[in-house]
């Protein structure tokens, strides 16, 4: 028998078919599956997002030879170590069959993100509660004997593993077959740790208004949270041009307007103007309304990034002509 | 042992028997029916509970002027990839390669969390929704499925009703294979259109196929066969006339977890810029007029 090699010409109309227009998909029948994610997964991704976020800041606070930072401490940790306890709530409720939640611990399997962040979501929760535990003792809210606890260590591991809860969720949709998901897979990782990074810096300066922590702390948040937001807007705006049409669903339409308006208007662009100050020499003295206002601006901004990124994602799944030409 | 299909269309008659014996044997639920308007398709796509379907591609061209139309009907079903994107992604270990080399859902280990559903570059696998499932059995009509489940007996699920809330796609039926049978959509097929065995037998057979076919004027190729792509070959791979995006199959699939060295990267190289940041402002930078 003499083999055939598959005749090159015939594979597909990318490599010189000859399909018209009208039949270049079965009758315009979606190619992919849309995933079933609601707001519960949108809201696991903005929650752990902070989540992670904080586990940052605990970090950069504790190691801060400014004892105004201990507030910031206090809080990203108490912060961290609440989220831990609802984001897991949000990632089993979004479960087909939430009572085998545990199933996700039989295994530990690298190649699935999914399975990663599992394991990531159950290691920071673990590493967090030591911290936060530590924290109780300092603050002589818990026997001093937790003082005794490693704590540039795990900080250390809060902080690494935080930053992974903040972008393995862009890592998780970009290893899919989403057509805008898929052409993001370097600037949704990036722009979701860029978010985390703000939004867990506007969550802690609204903790830190709210109790009156120190003037100076709230405005080196503001002043990171700047550069946070600078790098996820310009990321954002790269990945418009790059996506193209991967992106429609994505930068046009309803879900564009809102990604426009709440997000990089909203949610970014008004909280740089105000936290720019931060860097002026001169700047307005600190006022805790302002700050709270500003802040939930950013988080606003975040949530709506996620629910545009996700209602997006299952948009341009419905394209058959965006997945029968998967970016390669 | 690798065991698949080769769906021969030239062969296919559209007569939607694989279809039928597909949902008797694994007791799966008619669809709702709706009409589509669209050829003889009213099922329109595979989904959690329809794990073979017949597409009836339309052609029309004109033949020395004269209009003609013909049919390209076409038995999709889940491919079996070598490199499956929905075993990479699941979490709990559900999707399993089988002895038969072939990819399986367990039903009692998957917990619904739907990763795999947009990571098969084919759209094949799907969730099955708690409410779009009903009772097969007579006892199982006034059951729902949790209680079911919290009964203990997970074993007579399968028997008196079909799991929910839990992803779902075609087993190559791994139960008639266990008692060396072929799967019901191959056996039902009057035309040989699916043929069920080895997948090395099946490919040396389909590539005399397309050489036959070729002596007969008829361009045909395999798809999923000899593939260079992140995919690799497929165990039920298809014998085509026509470019594969005719019949919603992407030339060039590409396997998700392909995206992921990318994507960690760059989060890293993210969290690397604003911990640096962090580091400036909060230890590096002086405190500002506010410490004054």
């Amino acid at each position: 028998m003499k083999p055939v090699s598959p005749d090159e010409s015939m594979r597909g109309a990318a490599a010189g078919g000859d399909l018209t227009a009208a039949h270049q998909s079965y009758f315009g029948q979606p190619v992919l599956k849309r995933p079933h994610w609601d707001w519960k997964v949108v809201a696991y991704l903005f929650i752990g997002g902070i989540m992670g976020g904080s586990g940052i800041l605990a970090a950069l606070a504790d190691g801060s030879r400014d004892k105004a930072d201990r507030t910031l401490a206090r809080s990203s940790r108490y912060l961290s170590l609440s989220l831990a306890a609802i984001s897991p709530v949000m990632l089993i409720a979004h479960l087909g069959r939430p009572e085998r939640f545990h199933h996700m611990l039989r295994i530990f399997k690298l190649k699935s993100v999914m399975s990663m962040g599992v394991w990531g979501l159950l290691l920071f929760s673990n590493v967090a509660l030591v911290n936060a535990a530590h924290q109780l003792a300092e603050d002589g809210k818990a026997p001093r004997a937790f003082r005794a606890l490693p704590r540039a260590a795990v900080g250390l591991m809060q902080a690494g593993l935080g930053a992974f809860m903040a972008g393995y969720t862009g890592v998780l949709l970009s290893a899919t077959a989403i057509p805008l998901w898929a052409k993001g897979k370097r600037h949704i990782p990036a722009i979701s740790v860029c978010s985390s990074v703000a939004s867990a810096c506007a969550a802690n300066a609204i903790v830190l208004a709210l109790v009156g922590g120190p003037a100076r702390t709230i405005s080196k948040l503001e002043r990171l949270e700047f550069v946070a937001a600078c790098a996820e807007a310009v990321l954002l705006l790269h990945f418009r041009r790059h996506a193209g049409e991967s992106g429609e669903a994505m930068f046009s339409g309803h879900l564009g307007q809102s990604l426009r308006n709440f997000t990089l208007i909203g949610g970014l662009a008004l909280p740089m103007a105000h936290n720019g100050m931060a860097f002026a020499p001169l700047r307005p003295t600190q006022h805790g309304l302002r700050t709270i206002l500003v802040s939930a601006l950013t988080l606003m901004g975040g949530y709506v990034f996620r629910y545009v990124l996700i209602e997006a994602g299952k948009a341009s799944a419905d394209d058959p002509q965006l997945a029968l030409r998967p970016p390669q | 042992m690798a065991k698949g299909f080769f769906t021969d269309t030239t062969l296919c008659i559209g007569c939607k028997a694989c279809e039928v014996a597909c949902k008797q044997w694994n007791q799966l639920p008619a669809e709702e029916y709706e009409f589509s308007a669209k050829s003889y398709d009213n099922t329109m796509q595979l989904s959690g509970t329809t794990w073979r379907h017949v597409k009836f591609i339309e052609r029309t061209t004109a033949e020395d002027g004269v209009p003609a139309s013909r049919w390209l009907m076409m038995s999709d079903v889940c491919k079996h990839c070598t490199h499956a994107g929905c075993l990479e992604a699941c979490p709990t270990g559900a999707i399993i390669r089988n002895e038969f080399d072939d990819v399986y859902v367990q039903p009692d280990v998957c917990n619904g969390c739907g990763y795999c559903v947009p990571s098969c570059p084919f759209g094949v696998i799907d969730m099955v929704a708690q409410a779009a499932v009903p009772s097969v059995g007579p006892a199982a009509g006034d059951r729902d499925c949790g209680s079911l489940a919290s009964g203990g007996v997970e074993g007579d699920e399968s028997v008196l009703q079909r799991p929910s809330g839990i992803a779902a796609k075609c087993t190559l039926c791994y139960d008639r294979q266990n008692i060396a049978m072929t799967p019901a959509c191959a056996k039902a097929c009057p035309t040989e259109s699916i043929q069920f065995g080895d997948v090395d037998d099946l490919k040396a057979r389909a590539k005399e196929r397309v050489t036959e076919l070729r002596t007969r004027g008829v361009k045909g190729y395999l798809y999923g066969v000899d593939e260079t792509t992140s995919v690799g070959d497929l165990n039920a791979f298809f014998l085509l006339t026509e470019p594969s995006e005719a019949y919603n199959l992407p030339a060039k699939p590409v396997l998700p977890s392909t995206h992921q060295p990318a994507g960690y990267a760059a989060a890293a190289a993210a969290a690397a810029v604003l911990a640096l940041a962090g580091i400036a402002i909060f230890w590096v930078a002086p405190s500002g007029p506010g410490a004054a």
